[in-house]
């Protein structure tokens, strides 16, 4: 049984989407070893429905915080750069000693694309004096859409037990081990790549039909 | 050949003040928007972009206009202050809003799978100001700004200045860039 706390920091728009179902997952995984874990979402407090104060509160009652989110334009989305300005610039005292991991997902197969997020939560742990736990890369995020992983089959159970194994390491304030990452990757070799975009591209003319015929390629801001 | 600036730094800065100066000297086009002033609202990951209204943001803000002029330019020019190896917040906000510079469908190019280009590719420079020592946040720097190029499947360069260096050398830095971009 574990005694830990963790603070699961949700760093997508999306309340129900990918990085919610990660967060979730990581939780139960949490609880089940008897730790306690909570998740917030950063948009709220971005959008003032949540009090900054009361997020300082929390990380105080917390020893192991993460971020878990959709990578925008190649890393964090604004409002997740916006709170770890934050409390970089606010909080570093708060903040010092805790141990830092991370998930980034994103639509494209390719994990490489993810590094720059991490990085950037790596950085953000060095210079607010947290301890880094390391991060983990999920492409194809796109396609899950929030699904739930237990809904997800085998590939649910593969990316539940990646999280598994990390948490283990997490909650010894231990880096994530590689095989981690291995568990949870999608091995779509490139030569299906271009089959791939044919299929996407078909459902792409068919939502644009359903959307009443629109033409997606329209140069709005040249007309 | 028309220039975009994406000025992300506090007010007052004496690289923002130079870059103006130089730009206003060699005489090229350009279009200059002081990001801390602009009031651009965050992606809410909604989809409208894709197919509900193709290429425009249905939230209405200053990002618009920013987007008409990457669209109408060849080249953008991102300066901020590097903060966790990557753009500072107020630069993120509207590089959040880039997605409206690509199509929903997508192609394959150099073994990835990216989404086509909107309005053709545009030379991108980063300009990151940068404090501290640490090559380890200007190298990430530099990797996110290639990251968003090869997205963009545009060339691009990346910059490195000092908050604290000399003027003399930040006016040669951005000439040689203004050189090389027009």
């Amino acid at each position: 049984m574990g005694n830990k706390r963790l603070l699961l920091l949700n760093g997508s728009s999306r309340k129900k989407g990918t990085s919610y179902s990660f967060s979730r997952t990581i939780k139960l995984l949490a609880e089940a070893s008897g730790n306690k874990a909570e998740i917030i979402h950063i948009i709220d407090y971005f959008d003032g429905k949540e009090n900054f104060d009361s997020l300082r509160e929390l990380i105080s009652q917390n020893d192991i915080i993460a971020m878990i989110a959709p990578l925008y334009s190649d890393t964090l989305p604004c409002f997740d750069i916006w709170l770890l300005e934050k409390l970089a610039d606010e909080c570093g005292n708060d903040l010092k000693g805790k141990s830092f991991f991370a998930v980034g997902q994103c639509g494209f197969p390719d994990i490489t694309r993810i590094e720059p997020l991490l990085d950037s939560c790596r950085l953000f742990a060095g210079e607010t004096g947290m301890n880094w736990l390391g991060g983990l890369a999920y492409g194809g995020g796109a396609m899950l859409n929030g699904a739930l992983l237990e809904e997800l089959g085998k590939k649910g159970e593969n990316i539940t037990l990646g999280f598994k194994l990390a948490l283990q390491e997490i909650l010894q304030d231990k880096k994530i081990p590689s095989k981690s990452q291995e568990l949870i990757t999608i091995k779509i070799p490139k030569l299906l790549y271009r089959p791939l975009a044919a299929y996407l591209n078909n459902n792409a003319r068919k939502q644009a039909r359903e959307a009443g015929n629109v033409d997606y390629a329209r140069k709005i801001y040249l007309e | 050949m028309s220039l975009v600036i994406l000025d992300a730094m506090e007010a007052g800065n004496g690289i923002s003040n130079k870059l103006k100066e130089e730009l206003l000297q060699a005489g090229k086009e350009f279009s200059y928007f002081e990001l801390r002033d602009m009031n651009i609202l965050p992606c809410r990951s909604c989809g409208a972009c894709g197919f509900k209204s193709p290429g425009k943001c249905v939230l209405k803000d200053d990002s618009h206009e920013i987007l008409r002029a990457i669209a109408r330019g060849n080249t953008l020019v991102m300066l901020t202050n590097i903060r966790f190896g990557g753009y500072n917040y107020t630069l993120k906000k509207a590089v959040d809003k880039f997605m409206n510079l690509c199509l929903p469908s997508y192609t394959v190019e150099h073994e990835h799978l990216l989404h086509p280009n909107r309005y053709g590719s545009k030379f991108i420079v980063g300009i990151g100001v940068h404090g501290g020592d640490s090559k380890d946040q200007e190298n990430c720097f530099k990797r996110l700004v290639e990251n968003n190029a090869f997205n963009l499947q545009s060339e691009y360069r990346t910059l490195i200045l000092k908050p604290s260096e000399d003027m003399e050398n930040v006016k040669q830095e951005i000439n040689s860039m203004i050189r090389e971009v027009c």
